[in-house]
């Protein structure tokens, strides 16, 4: 049975974005910090369709958003991905804290 | 007539449709560049045709007036100077070329688009349209002799996303609270919210703080020293112009919800804008390579124009449109000078400048004005436009925030001179001094970004009229 109480949905998604971005911060690889990004943008979707469900005049708006940001998170997981290959090829690594030739 | 309205952004996106094309055939570089500079010039053109249009599009997700048409004007003449200052696109991998005209045409589209978008998802999406083509084009570099491209690339991507979520995040509270999407909706009710409710205020910090990574201010700034070293000079000098502009069109509107009112938005915005210039102006000064102090100096300029961007009401918001345009051709003149420097795309340390009045007096020149006019000083148009802003926020009786913003110019001036000095004052260390060659067509757009950076500066009027037309048609 899902929760009918609004707060839950507020709280569970606000958890989401803090996983999120704690994962940025200490995740050991690439592809963990992209799977850290994804779950700040559901965290978002989900915010949109229970804002949608219990506050919203006009029901369609969350969703549309919500379509959209799953779109847009996909191609930006695979604009990511293949520059985490890029990276790969150059560096045979992916392990951010090995990639720092940037630093002066 | 509808297509007359979208008619900028229909030439820009035929543009890319032809750039496509040029990726399928052999084509030489030359003629590529000669073929995407054509069609630059032709959607500046048709943006120009556009100045004065006015109406609503899309089921009112996007409007078009003073303020979007100036906008487009200046996106689109901003490609064209891009593409016209690197001709012979030395710093980008060979078989890429013809990709990364495409790409940066991508990126103007999506601007193009930001700057009349008054819907969120509209604004979302076009966002996401001029940064994917961005995350695609900085990898671009030429591989011989580079590798930290791939670094700044999957920084810019990566941190780029934390930024959407982010932004995503404040959206969906503020979707909450209001139940619209509309700019225009939201603009009647967001004052009232933003006083009462604490969680509309983080929410709209949240949203803020995602758009504040395309202007590079602080807390979003990180990116910016790494992505400008690491991309090829042509790459760096697009990344450092027209997305700014795009954030400013987009800062400016979602700003201008806040109300006119001095109130806690207001003074949470002008601490973002104080630290950014403090942060960019201390650590460029220890800087060595020029696109790297390039880097810090956009950071602590986000800072200059977000003082005029949360001047709401009043010259504030159209004095932040001058100075964008101003950083746009003075950033333009250090870039060429730069780009010139490297004629193998390398990157360029401050022991490059050192004999250049002897080499060549036009990029010594060139230098000199665009420095100048970063640091402030007059007759140039950062002189003008940073005075106008500090007027602006004067008058809203922001007294702290602009004599801290005064005292960062004054260290800012410290870095700029170096360079002038280094290019003035230094003779070149060890072989003979060789006159460089400059092209006519390189000469030509030197003397013209600096007469710009003058004319423009000592007669601001013409300018400012039409930044505050533009402004006037905001509310």
């Amino acid at each position: 049975m899902l929760s009918a109480n609004l707060n839950t949905y507020l709280v569970i998604s606000l958890f989401m974005l803090i996983l999120g971005l704690y994962g940025m911060l200490q995740h050991r690889s690439f592809i963990g910090m992209l799977i850290s990004i994804e779950l700040m943008l559901s965290g978002a979707g989900l915010n949109f369709m229970a804002f949608n469900r219990f506050l919203a005049p006009d029901p369609a708006i969350g969703q549309i958003f919500t379509l959209f940001i799953m779109g847009i998170a996909a191609a930006e997981a695979a604009i990511a991905v293949s520059i985490i290959f890029a990276v790969y090829r150059r560096y045979y690594t992916a392990d951010p804290a090995d990639v720092h030739d940037l630093r002066h | 007539m509808q297509v007359a309205l979208f008619l900028p952004e229909l030439m820009l996106i035929l543009m890319a449709l032809i750039l496509f094309g040029a990726t399928l055939t052999p084509m030489s570089t030359g003629a590529l560049s000669g073929l995407a500079l054509v069609l630059a010039a032709l959607a500046t053109a048709a943006a120009g045709l556009g100045f004065g249009a006015e109406g609503a599009l899309f089921f009112d997700a996007y409007r078009v007036d003073a303020f979007s048409q100036s906008f487009k004007i200046l996106i689109t003449f901003g490609l064209f100077l891009v593409i016209y200052l690197g001709p012979t696109l030395s710093g980008v991998e060979e078989r890429l070329r013809p990709e990364y005209y495409l790409f940066l045409t991508l990126s103007a589209v999506g601007l193009v688009l930001l700057s009349s978008a008054v819907e969120l998802l509209t604004i979302f999406v076009s966002l996401e349209i001029s940064s994917y083509a961005l995350y695609v084009v900085i990898p671009f570099r030429r591989q011989r002799e580079h590798r930290e491209q791939m670094e700044a690339g999957i920084k810019y991507v990566l941190f780029g996303a934390v930024a959407t979520g982010v932004s995503l995040y404040g959206m969906s509270y503020i979707y909450g609270f209001t139940g619209t999407t509309y700019v225009t909706e939201l603009a009647a009710r967001m004052p009232a919210l933003l006083a009462e409710q604490p969680l509309a205020l983080i929410g709209m910090v949240l949203m803020l703080g995602g758009f504040f990574y395309k202007l590079a201010l602080f807390p979003m700034h990180f990116w910016t020293p790494d992505v400008y070293e690491g991309a090829a000079n042509e790459t760096t000098t697009y990344v450092a112009t027209l997305p700014k502009v795009g954030a400013v069109a987009l800062l400016i509107r979602l700003v201008s919800l806040g109300g006119v009112d001095v109130s806690q938005f207001t003074w949470i915005l002008g601490a973002c804008a104080v630290l950014s210039m403090t942060v960019g102006n201390l650590s460029a000064l220890v800087q060595e390579d020029l696109k790297r102090l390039l880097a810090y100096s956009s950071i602590a300029h986000a800072g200059y124009v977000m003082l005029g961007i949360l001047s709401v009401g009043g010259m504030g918001s159209a004095s932040a449109i001058y100075y964008i345009a101003g950083y746009l051709i003075m950033n333009l003149a250090c870039f060429f000078v730069i780009y010139q420097l490297a004629p193998d795309g390398r990157n360029v340390t401050f022991t490059d400048l050192k004999g250049l009045s002897r080499r060549s007096p036009l990029l010594a020149f060139t230098l000199a004005a665009g420095a100048f006019g970063m640091a402030g000083i007059p007759p140039t148009v950062g002189f003008t436009g940073k005075f106008i802003i500090f007027t602006a926020a004067i008058d809203k009786g922001l007294y702290s925030l602009v004599i801290l913003a005064v005292i960062n110019a004054g260290i800012s001036a410290f870095y700029y001179l170096k360079m002038v000095r280094a290019a003035y004052c230094q003779p070149q260390e060890g072989t003979e001094t060789t006159a460089m060659h400059l092209g006519l067509p390189a000469a030509l757009f030197g003397l013209a970004l600096v007469l710009l950076i003058i004319l423009v500066g000592v007669f601001p009027q013409g300018f400012l009229a039409i930044a505050e037309d533009a402004v006037a048609a905001l509310s």
